[in-house]
């Protein structure tokens, strides 16, 4: 899911670079070294499970994953996000240059989203099912969020993008669905078998302490 | 899907020679003025001039009608919706439904806009190794910690990549189809978790190993960029037909393509 080229007004390009200089700053912030290859490894891992393509009747839909990005990397899913549209941008002319803060602002800040929906676990009871329901709805969440700023940046454009809007925000709901469910599957497997990839999860530790990563 | 956008930077062009700092300073300055443009035959003038600039650049066909396609995939509904949905007086009716020029017209401007910024994008990092477009973006400024991870990024990509492809063996082997079922849904569902966490385990392996030869944050390289007179004329062309163009544009002599054609 990304704005091509050409589509958007100069301002709302403009904006999306801006919010994306903004956002970036504020998530970069109290950065280590020691992240950068975490980070790294999921923005990758992010660039190519987006190749994945799942088939929906007579088509098929690609993976978005921003939500999972969200609860993998916390705030940091921004600059993670942001990079792998700069990679597209560049390796395939995929959304494009110039959207580049556009598409980044609509991805990336469907991750934050995803990444604040996931910490309102804590405040349940810790079943089984946990992980993965809040792992779903984070998921879907960003994806319609991600679609709701897409509307945004196409209306204010101009009225000509009105109608385009509102069926690219149509063509979202079948993505929010399988999102949620991929996601929230794949959280609960990270929960039993590597909790410590996924933002914040409390873990136990061999002295029987709590501590959250 | 070949993603190796430098394959062909072993080339010797002008473009190739070409500082990368300058190349990419200009050509983006070029890209950023073609996004503003709002009349046909000025991005079909930008069109021609990026096609030059690919046409120097000697990459081969069909490596650039692959970054195309994608373009063209997303841009063809364009065509559809854009005449039909535009919000002006139709022009005729087909099926009941209302065709609008003005549409029409906005469509094939967003289309040949799109295609010539993916053009230079080509003629940009097409021409050089990537780690050394991604130094010349760091001499230009951009935070060193992005430009750290891109290139980390892109290093394992590709290896993810294969492992991917691993993976995808290993279920087909086994039997397993993809349908639009929940069954293949929580399959894929653990099968990224499962990408995850190998790669993650394989790469924190190779961070150790690169802690332990002495990695402080900083890639060092042997590139020295250097700019001669030659460098510095390319890209003053580049810039000088640009701003032809946005002149163009400013000077109100075509239509817009909500407008007209010309």
């Amino acid at each position: 899911m990304h704005i091509s080229e050409g589509i958007l007004s100069a301002p709302v390009l403009t904006a999306g670079f801006v919010g994306t200089a903004a956002l970036a700053a504020i998530t970069l912030r109290k950065m280590d070294m020691e992240e950068i290859p975490k980070i790294s490894v999921i923005t990758a891992a992010f660039f190519v499970a987006s190749l994945i393509h799942i088939p929906f009747g007579f088509t098929s839909i690609h993976l978005i994953l921003n939500g999972l990005v969200g609860i993998t990397l916390g705030i940091r899913a921004f600059p993670a996000i942001m990079l792998a549209i700069i990679l597209q941008a560049i390796l395939f002319g995929h959304g494009g240059v110039t959207v580049i803060g556009i598409n980044s602002v609509m991805l990336g800040g469907g991750g934050l989203v995803a990444y604040f929906i996931w910490r309102l676990r804590h405040r349940f009871p810790s079943t089984p099912r946990r992980e993965t329901i809040f792992g779903g709805i984070a998921a879907a969440v960003s994806v319609i969020s991600s679609g709701l700023i897409l509307a945004l940046a196409l209306v204010t454009t101009g009225e000509e993008f009105v109608a385009t809007a509102g069926y690219a925000l149509l063509a979202h709901v079948p993505v929010m669905v399988i999102e949620g469910i991929v996601v929230g599957v794949c959280a609960a497997f990270l929960a039993k078998v590597k909790p410590e990839i996924l933002a914040g999860q409390v873990q136990k530790t061999p002295m029987g302490h709590h501590h959250a990563t | 899907m070949p993603l190796d956008i430098d394959r062909f930077a072993h080339l010797e062009t002008s473009i190739h020679r070409w500082d990368p700092r300058l190349k990419i300073l200009s050509l983006g300055i070029f890209i950023f003025g073609v996004a503003i443009l709002k009349s046909i035959p000025l991005v079909f003038i930008a069109l021609i001039t990026a096609s030059i600039f690919l046409k120097i650049t000697n990459l081969p066909f069909h490596f650039i009608v692959n970054g195309i396609k994608w373009v063209v995939f997303f841009l063809a509904p364009f065509f559809v919706i854009m005449p039909f949905s535009y919000p002006a007086d139709a022009a005729f009716y087909i099926w009941k439904l209302p065709f609008a020029w003005e549409g029409l017209r906005v469509a094939t401007l967003i289309f040949i806009k799109a295609i010539t910024i993916v053009l230079t994008t080509y003629a940009i990092f097409g021409s050089a190794r990537f780690d050394i477009s991604m130094i010349a973006l760091q001499r230009l400024r951009c935070p060193k910690v992005i430009v750290q991870m891109l290139l980390f990024t892109y290093r394992y990509i590709f290896v993810f990549i294969e492992e991917m492809k691993r993976m995808d063996t290993a279920m087909r082997c086994r039997g397993f189809v993809m349908k639009t079922n929940m069954e293949t849904l929580r399959v894929m569902g653990n099968f990224v978790g499962t990408l995850l966490v190998r790669s993650f385990e394989r790469t924190s392996r190779v961070y150790k190993a690169m802690l332990s030869k002495g990695y402080q944050g900083e890639f060092h390289t042997m590139v020295v960029f250097q700019a001669g007179w030659k460098d510095i004329v390319k890209a003053a062309l580049v810039l000088m037909v640009i701003g032809a163009i946005i002149a163009g544009e400013l000077s109100g002599s075509f239509n817009t393509a909500v407008d007209g054609w010309y």
